[in-house]
């Protein structure tokens, strides 16, 4: 069924490279989102000022909220993991917001964009808690209290990237196609219901980017613990 | 006749998953919710704290009822057994 611009809900453009297939328009939808963060950081560390104003004084207001969070969750040794944690933030926030623009669609509402910052997380949990448990009483944690518990471990474990990709993508893209209907649905002269909803959608693009990285935090801080 | 049945199938199957859904969410929610307010009226310095915890849970709880919200969406504008 084709809906709102001619363009089917859920369909990608396609770009073939070497083989492989991409989804182009997402693509440039993350780069853009990587530009936009990469310019906020750039212009808001030029001329710093002790006590700061303007553009500064947002991104310190952001920077220090996650710095204390990562402080209580992650413990001392998170402040390595600070870089990542509040790239992660700052990019989910811009690449969530972007899709409220008129004309431009988020890069998270692919199911590609998340599962790949998913698995990323995860990934370096598993390898982070490698590390500093090392290899035996890693994988000897998976069966502990009991043997047969090995089962739950490993779907919880499996569970973890799972949800993470599958929270904020449905959360972004069910967003996305209720606007698209919205705007088919009511009437171009009272767009009541669709400002209610744009409002709604910028508070749920925050709390998603918040919540993967509370939970990218909250899984990375057990993996950096040395023993139970 | 397979299109009718397809398309019955599909129109009640997303009702009945966002309608699950919405209970699955109002009452999770509100169970959350119910016990955050309480915690605020007990102790107002820890307002804050409560309201972020409170903002998590929700979108915890909330992560496979969306999901099934879009399963419904889907069904219903993007069905793929109707090609």
């Amino acid at each position: 069924m084709e809906h709102g611009g001619g363009h089917e809900i859920g369909a990608h453009k396609l770009a073939h490279f070497a083989g492989l297939t991409f989804n182009i328009d997402t693509l440039y939808m993350t780069w853009l989102a990587m530009a936009i963060v990469i310019l906020i950081a750039y212009f808001a560390t030029r001329r710093l000022t002790l006590v700061p104003t303007g553009l500064q004084n947002a991104v310190e207001m952001i920077v220090t909220a996650l710095l204390d969070q990562i402080e209580a969750t992650m413990g001392p040794r998170g402040k390595k993991l600070a870089p990542l944690i509040i790239t992660l933030f700052l990019f989910l926030l811009t690449a969530n917001w972007l899709g409220l623009v008129p004309g431009l669609t988020s890069p998270t509402n692919d199911i590609n964009t998340t599962l790949g910052f998913a698995v990323m997380v995860i990934g370096l949990v598993q390898i982070l808690g490698i590390m500093n448990k090392g290899i035996k009483a890693y994988f000897k944690h998976f069966f502990e209290p009991f043997i047969p518990f090995v089962i739950i471990n490993i779907i919880e474990e499996v569970s973890k990237p799972i949800t993470l990709a599958f929270r904020l993508f449905g959360n972004i893209l069910a967003g996305e196609i209720l606007i698209i209907i919205l705007g088919i649905l009511v009437p171009m002269w009272i767009p009541i219901p669709n400002i209610i909803w744009l409002g709604f959608s910028v508070f749920v693009g925050l709390v998603q980017a918040f919540i993967f990285t509370m939970l990218s935090m909250s899984y990375l801080a057990n993996s950096l613990k040395d023993h139970h | 006749m397979e299109h009718a049945i397809i398309v019955a199938a599909s129109a009640i199957g997303a009702g009945l998953a966002i309608g699950l859904a919405a209970i699955g969410a109002g009452i999770g929610d509100g169970a959350v919710t119910a016990k955050a307010i309480e915690g605020m009226a007990r102790q107002p310095e820890a307002k804050g704290t409560i309201l972020v915890n409170m903002l998590i849970s929700v979108g915890l709880i909330e992560s496979i009822p969306i999901i099934a919200a879009v399963i419904a969406i889907v069904l219903v504008f993007a069905n793929p057994f109707l090609k």
